[in-house]
């Protein structure tokens, strides 16, 4: 098979990290998400907690500096690692799919691209958070903006597009119109499609 | 006046806004807020072509004193000869990087000290201090800071304190002399200072704090460096000193212009050449030696960071030219009421307090010409300001992980090999030193120069 390589950006509450396991599955390839956070706390001999702690975190300007590429921001140096480690991978020849880690700016020179943002209503992202977290609405809808507020931060600050811009994906999808389910029949046929196209 | 005062103000606070933001390249920043000094400040508000020459400072190159100097004198504007100076030792570490002399002289010393962390511990600060008194201190934390770590994976100890030790002696080596840290170029060739008045004022400073330091940092993490396995230490498991040697022509002839390049800077106040031409020599027998590597070696050039001093120079012009800077000074010299003591005080201490949170090269820059008008006006000699500047810009640096390039260099090559430094584990013990260090340089400078 050549190579596949899906990048998944989500929306908290979406349903993204679900799409991305399930696109896994079907196309048969490794899902990059919690294993960026194993594969770095090996290498570094971190603890996986340290890792979580700075992942996909925005870090505080005001406390941070970068010289000649290099930063004193743990947060910097975190995200690097994962950068480098999903371009490798990439360079490497492997199929995956990869959850969020600006992965759709990052690999954006690799053809084997597919890059998918998956947003939803918020009605139903509550819904899903208030199940999945047992909390309630108003916590919720806290939660939700609080976790997309700092996704936003972290890829702006890494890229020079705009975090859920259509313009930098290749498909923006709303999960909400047509549920998880036939999202992911939308998506499989959608990267089936590219793929024969190449 | 007052218009050109108020846009050069603003200019100068939204470049350091810019800077700190980082969210454009920093030299793109300076460079743009400089066309900007020179638009709207010279030529919209003062209309004189006349500041615009003399900040581009371009005459400066066809006169003899640029290159070989006799008596002291003063640049303004943008200053030619450390951007060469800065250059041509670039040129230089990169050839001597390429050799692997640093990597050889880490091993080297590791070995002299058969591989003992508390010898290592000791012997390393010592060496970042000496290296960093003639190389940038960013190479210097590079090579050192990637060496520890590969040493405390070996001799299983934690890092951390190895690497912050290494960080602070970097920046207080910087401080003995004129090339050791962007400020002290800054204020040796505006001032037309040279290579031996630091080593004697400054440098005197450096090594009293050295020992003060490394004593400090010893009772400091004493108890950290303790090693997993102890008794003797099996020294054939260690990576050789000659394997980092990849070429030993290279080698040999890298060290010799190291060497010479040390010779000229310490004996440039006799030969009266000036760094710049030191600078533009040195890069040149770099080139000349490592013929078949010439593109190589000036691509790995830090255009950038030469850039980003031109466009610094612009804007700090911008206020010297309006008179900014001459109020700063005279509102110090007044809140001093004329007492020296708490001139010197004020100017050492408000610089480290700033360097501690941002550059310290747009600092100096700025802070130069206010210690010229402050002694002018009150009559202060000129060099005890300098040295104050300089001890306070560089040893502030200290203080926290983003006061200095060396502190990020240093943290973010220990958090990239899985040591992560916050800025609690870094103040905890760097910030008291720093604060020791100035307290010595403030009574070292009431002793010596009152």
């Amino acid at each position: 098979m050549a190579q596949l390589i899906i990048s998944v950006g989500r929306e908290f509450g979406s349903g993204g990290r679900v799409i991305a396991e399930a696109l896994a599955k079907r196309f048969d390839i490794p899902l990059y998400d919690r294993h960026l956070i194993t594969e770095i706390s090996e290498k570094t001999g971190m603890t996986a907690e340290e890792v979580e702690k700075y992942n996909e975190a925005p870090k505080v300007r005001i406390l941070s500096r970068r010289v000649n590429g290099y930063s004193n921001s743990i947060e910097d140096n975190i995200a690097e690692m994962q950068f480098d480690f999903i371009r490798k991978k990439a360079e490497s020849g492997e199929s995956f799919v990869v959850v969020g880690r600006c992965a759709e700016t990052k690999l954006r020179d690799f053809k084997s691209l597919v890059s998918l943002f998956i947003l939803g209503d918020m009605e139903a992202k509550v819904q899903r958070v208030m199940k999945v977290y047992e909390i309630d609405e108003e916590d919720a809808k806290r939660f939700i903006e609080k976790k997309d507020k700092k996704r936003k931060r972290y890829h702006n600050y890494h890229c020079s597009g705009s975090w859920g811009d259509s313009r930098i994906y290749d498909l923006t999808i709303n999960s909400t119109r047509l549920g998880i389910d036939k999202t992911i029949d939308i998506l499989e046929q959608y990267i089936r499609e590219r793929m024969a196209a190449e | 006046m007052a218009a050109a005062q108020i846009f050069a103000v603003i200019i100068f606070v939204a470049m350091f806004i810019l800077i700190v933001m980082d969210k454009i390249e920093r030299h793109i920043v300076t460079l743009g807020c400089g066309l900007l000094t020179l638009v709207v400040v010279f030529g919209i508000c003062m209309r004189s072509g006349t500041a615009i020459w003399d900040t581009l400072a371009i005459k400066g190159f066809v006169t003899k004193d640029f290159w070989y100097q006799v008596t002291e004198s003063e640049s303004k504007g943008i200053n030619w000869a450390t951007i060469i100076f800065i250059a041509g030792m670039m040129v230089m570490v990169e050839g001597m990087a390429k050799a692997g002399f640093f990597r050889w002289l880490c091993m080297r010393i590791a070995y002299l000290v058969k591989c003992k962390t508390i010898p290592i511990f000791i012997t390393f600060m010592v060496m970042s201090a000496v290296l960093s008194m003639f190389i940038d201190s960013i190479t210097v934390i590079l090579f050192l800071a990637a060496v520890t770590v590969e040493l405390a994976q070996l001799l299983k100890f934690n890092p951390i304190p190895m690497i912050l030790s290494e960080v602070f002696c970097a920046n207080l080596g910087g401080s003995a002399t004129m090339c050791g840290d962007p400020p002290n170029i800054i204020v040796g060739t505006s001032l037309g200072l040279s290579f031996f008045d630091f080593l004697t004022n400054t440098g005197l400073i450096a090594g009293i704090c050295l020992v003060v330091s490394v004593v400090f940092f010893y009772f400091a993490f004493r108890k950290e460096l303790v090693t997993e396995e102890s008794g003797s230490v099996d020294m054939s498991k260690f990576p050789k000193p000659s394997e980092a040697i990849t070429n030993k022509r290279d080698f040999a002839v890298s060290s010799v212009i190291f060497g010479l390049a040390v010779i000229l800077l310490i004996t440039h106040a006799s030969t009266h050449l000036t760094v710049a031409t030191i600078g533009l020599f040195i890069a040149v027998i770099t080139l000349i030696a490592n013929a078949k590597h010439i593109p190589e070696l000036l691509k790995k050039v830090d255009y950038k960071t030469l850039l980003f001093f031109i466009g610094l120079f612009v804007v700090v012009a911008g206020l010297e030219e309006t008179g900014i800077l001459k109020l700063i000074a005279d509102f110090i010299g007044k809140i001093s009421g004329g007492n020296i003591m708490l001139m010197i005080t004020i100017i050492l201490w408000l610089s480290a307090i700033a360097s501690a949170f941002v550059d310290n090269i747009p600092f100096a820059a700025t802070m130069v010409p206010i210690i010229q008008s402050l002694s002018a006006t009150a009559g202060v000699d000129l060099h005890t300001l300098a040295w104050a500047l300089s001890i306070g810009t560089d040893i502030g640096g200290s203080a926290t992980p983003i006061g200095a390039s060396a502190n990020v260099v240093g943290t973010s090559v220990a958090a990239k090999n899985g040591y992560p430094i916050g800025w609690g584990r870094y103040c905890s013990k760097l910030a008291p030193a720093t604060v020791i260090v100035l307290a010595i340089s403030t009574v070292y400078l009431f002793v010596r120069y009152l």
